[in-house]
């Protein structure tokens, strides 16, 4: 997206009322160059909503890296990794997907239909973190094994995350 | 009639365990599945309660052992941007160099692979033979050819000195003199060619709605490049352009071929690229906090978060980190290497393909998941039979052969 699809996507954030914060980073030695990151405070009931945004303003397609997750104790936060605008030379800018979700309602629609991508991030964060993705198409296990227990999250801090952990030599033992 | 064939966990072509269940009619592959959950390591796990910041770039360097500069530039690049630190203009330049030595080796890895795959085992040797002057400068710069352990928050731990200076230039020379013959050997022979062209195509559209990434998406004609797009390091100043196959041949197909041509061609830009490095070197101090003790503090006291994304050879790495007061290991880590977004675009690629075209279309990606030496063939009947590697790899071979013979 160059400079002037990300003020449509910021305008249309604004009049949305929906808040988001822009980060930059200078890097380069003789020639300067930003890194340029939108973070998007998601509700979320308008990810899909916001998702279709970055989708129409974009050239070609926002690109989906990944999904993040922390734990706060009371509530966690859920960040979608997109970055848009690349093809051309310090035109990229990341956005970020910041969805806030509380512990007794853990639930984020899926992304699938509109980003094909989402699929192994949406069932990577299921089974760490115990997300509920609804109408997720493919509810499988993504890296932990079938046989891992239920009710064990190992991205979480609280009593579902792993309790017995032991060292490579303990279990050789 | 339909029949199911699961290529993996283990398997020559696949260097780290998962699953391939492919779905075939005849030769003919019409579904692919994908498994990945065959060995979790935790790492992110151990990242976030086990190990302080600093421990975490070396076991972010132990991810994979042919990416082992690439994780440990994209979780520095994470902290840096979480904690706001500067680095000096040496270290920056340093990295560029050791990024762009660690692709020339990565790619000829690659390139011997592919060679393997298709039954042209005189071209895996000298590849590989080739790829050998890298690594000696490798062991010559870092004292180790792999897992290198040279990335710290604020610099690197090792400088490059006068002395090694000539020796890589030396280097350099044998690949720009050595490039035509094996972008020779790999383009304008007609066995690979016949293997490798129009096979496994990734179309455009699919590249960009699958997030393909690196060389898998810039074949396809997504010109996408963390180093241009949104340069780090040092490397606004190399102004890095992406490259996509149709500066080589004049247009796009999105197959096998396109893969290798961007593969060799980048081979070429990164020597361009250490070339540049080397004349402009800056002279300085190489890391921004030396003293260790001082350094884990300030880890500790910091908080913020950061994404670090770096250009791997097999595409765009990403690290996001969260950093917590008064909490040592980090509060959060998500690493997400290139294979994770590639690994779709086997989809489209094997749909339509033959099952003697799986190692070479698996390959072309350039999987960095692991690797086995059979693979079990379930017959309608249900009984099981086990193909070998060997089989496998004979019954690709048997396919160039009879190509070559004008068969199909």
């Amino acid at each position: 997206m160059g400079v002037k699809r990300m003020k449509e996507l910021l305008e249309k954030l604004k009049e949305k009322k929906i808040k988001f914060e822009i980060r930059e980073r200078e890097e380069g030695v003789k020639k300067k160059g930003k890194r340029k990151t939108v973070l998007v405070y998601t509700p979320r009931e308008n990810l899909r909503d916001i998702v279709k945004m970055l989708i129409e303003t974009s050239e070609d397609f926002p690109h989906f890296s990944v999904c993040s997750f922390a734990d706060y104790g009371d509530y966690v936060e859920l960040n979608y990794h997109f970055s848009t605008g690349y093809g051309k030379p310090l035109q990229e800018t990341n956005v970020i997907l910041r969805v806030t979700l509380k512990k007794d309602d853990l639930r984020v629609p899926t992304l699938t239909d509109l980003v094909p991508a989402t699929i192994f991030s949406e069932r990577e964060i299921k089974e760490m973190t115990g997300i509920e993705i609804e109408n997720i198409p493919d509810g499988r296990h993504m890296f932990l094994t079938k046989d891992f227990p239920d009710g064990v999250y190992p991205w979480r801090r609280d009593e579902t995350a792993p309790k017995e952990t032991r060292k490579m030599y303990e279990v050789w033992k | 009639m339909k029949y199911e064939i699961p290529i993996g966990p283990i398997h020559p072509a696949l260097k780290e365990p998962i699953l391939l269940q492919l779905t075939v009619e005849g030769e003919e592959i019409k579904d692919v599945d994908v498994i990945a959950s065959q060995n979790h390591r935790g790492i992110e796990w151990i990242g976030m309660n086990r190990n302080n910041p600093v421990q975490s770039i070396y076991i972010a360097e132990r991810i994979c052992g042919i990416c082992n500069i690439s994780h440990p530039a994209a979780v520095i690049l994470a902290v840096e941007e979480a904690m706001n630190m500067d680095v000096p203009d040496r270290a920056q330049y340093i990295r560029v160099i050791q990024c762009e030595l660690e692709r020339i080796h990565s790619h000829l890895l690659w390139a011997g692979v592919a060679a393997h795959e298709i039954g042209f085992d005189s071209l895996l040797h000298y590849t590989w033979k080739v790829r050998e002057k890298v690594m000696d400068i490798l062991e010559l710069v870092n004292g180790n050819r792999v897992t290198k352990a040279i990335m710290m928050y604020g610099g690197v731990r090792r400088d490059i000195k006068k002395e090694h200076i000539p020796k890589i230039k030396k280097m350099l020379e044998y690949y720009k003199e050595g490039f035509d013959k094996l972008a020779k050997f790999f383009l304008e022979d007609k066995t690979i060619e016949m293997r490798t062209r129009n096979v496994g195509i990734l179309t455009k559209e699919d590249a960009l709605k699958l997030g393909a990434i690196g060389p898998t998406a810039r074949a396809s004609g997504v010109k996408k490049d963390v180093r241009q797009d949104q340069p780090y390091f040092a490397y606004p100043d190399f102004d890095v352009k992406a490259i996509t196959p149709d500066m080589f041949t004049g247009e796009v197909v999105g197959d096998t071929y396109d893969r290798i041509v961007v593969r060799l061609l980048e081979v070429k830009q990164s020597v361009e690229i250490i070339e540049r490095a080397l004349d402009e070197l800056p002279s300085g101090d190489i890391l921004a906090e030396p003293k260790l003790v001082k350094l884990l503090m300030d880890l500790k006291k910091a908080e913020g978060e950061g994404v670090g994304r770096h250009e791997a050879p097999r595409g765009e790495v990403i690290h996001y980190v969260k950093l917590k007061k008064d909490f040592e290991p980090f509060f959060s880590w998500k690493v997400r290497a290139p294979t994770y977004s590639n690994i779709m675009s086997w989809i489209p690629m094997l749909k339509g393909c033959q099952i003697a075209d799986v190692p070479i279309v698996a390959a072309s990606i350039d999987p960095c998941i692991s690797c086995t030496n059979r693979v079990i063939r379930i017959n309608n009947d249900g009984k099981r039979e086990i193909i070998g590697g060997d089989e496998l790899h004979r019954l690709s071979v048997k396919k160039t052969k009879r190509l070559l013979e004008g068969g199909s």
